[in-house]
């Protein structure tokens, strides 16, 4: 019987062993391989294809989520007549200021597939040099509610084979100087669309032509646009650009530290008079058309892990300031006077001054 | 008697506990092999050392940094102390453990092109596919990667 025990013990073992063996753990590398034996391999499905990736090589970081503020120094800013019933009146506002905060999630990530969404909300203080003297109603509004935007957006990434893929940029935003929880009507809503087709060649070029429905002009247009991105193989440059919205020429120190030069335009319309009465009937429904150049240098940095800091210094230039009537919210496009040349409500003039934004950014994989 | 029942018993354990190991064992070696990342520019191996899996460059579609006209290495890292270190033979997937049915995580993800690391798990659609999700604290904060199997065209061929 001793025997026995003796072998169900050592058969134990002999089952056990390689178990036991495999609890040996290591990290380090292995010895050098002949690593010629990988050159020629096949996929093991034969109905395997590959797709274009949605970046290339050295672009700087996708932000996962962003938390921001942005500053502009003093300029004057001269409200137009209405009629002859409003007359222009110029101020002085000292600054201009409020916090960015978005955040951009995948939804959905695959190699023939990715759908990202997003939101955003942005705040626009005016701190005005003597808010007490005011009377145009513009100047009103803006001093004591300011202008806010809270939007949504999702971009859609569809490679069509290994080189060709379509790209699509959704977005729906609620600008105006309403106040937060009151918001305003959802007819308000502003709505932009962006459509690409576009090519990758290798990885270290993509381009795309394509044609938007967009505010960043202030109002409703329609423009074609053209979107590049490069990094050259054998320099630290690289361009990022979606024209005409924003463009940038890059220089990476590293990968963790770089730095942009370029321009942004930036713009939307506002809905005016949420919180007080704006301009009476039939004049109810306005809107401001906003939009801006940011000519800029923008300097983003690795703080630890995948938190960046990133810090810009520029020159806004004002593109439009105008305010528009656009009952019940219905809105209409100019095409830069093409269909239309109905006359703004008003055309104020606005000074150009310095700004810089700082943010904080969690960055994506 | 007793002893002999005892005997018996220990023997029906081991043999039942032991074809439970090697079942979940065989699951778990599935992962092994060489993959193909969506953006095609290496191959990785992965194989398992101790009880855990592990990934290394293998095949890169650019071999030659350009900047350099050298092999690449790790230049990224942050640590500056790897970054003479050849890409090839880079250990990028690391402590890989089989925790559900299909699904090894606890692991890490290197990305070379940033020098970044991130928490990873990895799920295998088919036998031949897997999702690798990188993810930076919740899974929500990540980005999903197709990998393809590879395989030598002489073991196609004989199929």
């Amino acid at each position: 019987m001793k025997y026995v025990l003796k072998f169900a013990l050592v058969a134990m073992l002999a089952f056990y062993a390689p178990v036991l063996y495999a609890q040996e753990d290591t990290t380090t590398a292995e010895d050098e391989e002949d690593y010629s034996i990988y050159d020629d391999l096949d996929f093991a499905d034969d109905g395997t294809q590959s797709f274009a990736n949605a970046k290339i090589s050295g672009l700087s970081p996708a932000r996962f989520i962003s938390l921001g503020y942005d500053y502009q120094a003093g300029y004057d800013l001269t409200a137009a007549n209405v009629g002859e019933g409003i007359a222009p009146e110029t101020a002085t506002i000292n600054s201009t200021s409020g916090i960015r905060v978005g955040a951009n999630i995948p939804v959905v990530s695959r190699n023939d597939l990715l759908i990202q969404v997003g939101g955003q909300y942005w705040n626009l203080n005016y701190n005005y040099n003597d808010a007490s003297t005011l009377n145009h109603p513009l100047h009103k509004t803006l001093a004591n509610n300011g202008l806010r935007t809270w939007g949504l957006n999702s971009t859609i990434y569809k490679p069509l084979n290994e080189t060709h893929f379509i790209l699509v940029q959704l977005g729906a935003d609620m600008n105006g100087d309403y106040a937060v929880p009151e918001f305003q009507s959802m007819r308000y809503n502003r709505y932009s669309i962006a459509a690409l087709y576009g090519k990758r060649p290798s990885d270290y070029k993509q381009w795309a032509l394509g044609i938007s429905r967009t505010y960043r002009a202030g109002e409703l247009n329609y423009v074609p646009i053209f979107y590049y991105n490069y990094t050259s193989p054998v320099s630290k440059w690289g361009i990022e650009a979606l024209l005409p919205a924003r463009g940038h020429v890059r220089y990476s120190f590293n990968k963790r530290s770089i730095l942009m030069a370029g321009f942004e335009l930036e713009g939307n319309s506002y809905r005016l008079g949420n919180q007080s009465t704006f301009l009476s009937e039939p004049l109810d429904d306005v809107e401001l058309r906003r939009s801006e150049i940011r000519a800029r240098m923008m300097y983003q940095r690795q703080l630890v892990g995948f938190v960046w800091f990133a810090a810009e210094l520029g020159y806004r230039i004002n593109y439009s300031y105008n305010v528009d009537d656009i009952p019940e919210g219905k809105d209409f496009t100019r095409l830069f006077g093409i269909v239309s040349d109905a006359p703004y409500v008003m055309e104020n003039t606005i000074g150009n001054p310095v700004y810089f934004n700082i943010s904080l950014n969690l960055v994506s994989p | 008697m007793n002893r002999a029942i005892l005997v018996a018993l220990l023997v029906a354990v081991s043999t039942i506990t032991y074809s439970f190991l090697g079942s979940d064992d065989a699951k778990a070696d599935r992962l092994k092999g060489i993959w193909q990342p969506s953006h095609g520019k290496a191959k990785i191996k992965i194989d398992k050392i101790g009880s855990k899996y592990y990934g290394k460059i293998v095949w890169l579609k650019e071999p030659i940094d350009p900047e350099t006209k050298a092999p690449k290495v790790d230049k990224n890292n942050p640590d500056e102390s790897l970054r003479s270190t050849p890409l090839k033979g880079y250990r990028i997937l690391k402590d890989f453990e089989y925790t559900d049915e299909d699904e090894w995580s606890n692991g890490t993800i290197y990305d070379p092109e940033n020098g970044s690391t991130y928490s990873c798990v990895i799920k295998m659609t088919d036998e031949n596919t897997l999702d690798i999700r990188g993810y930076i604290g919740i899974k929500t904060l990540g980005r999903t990667d197709v990998w393809k199997r590879l395989e030598m065209p002489s073991k196609k061929k004989s199929e």
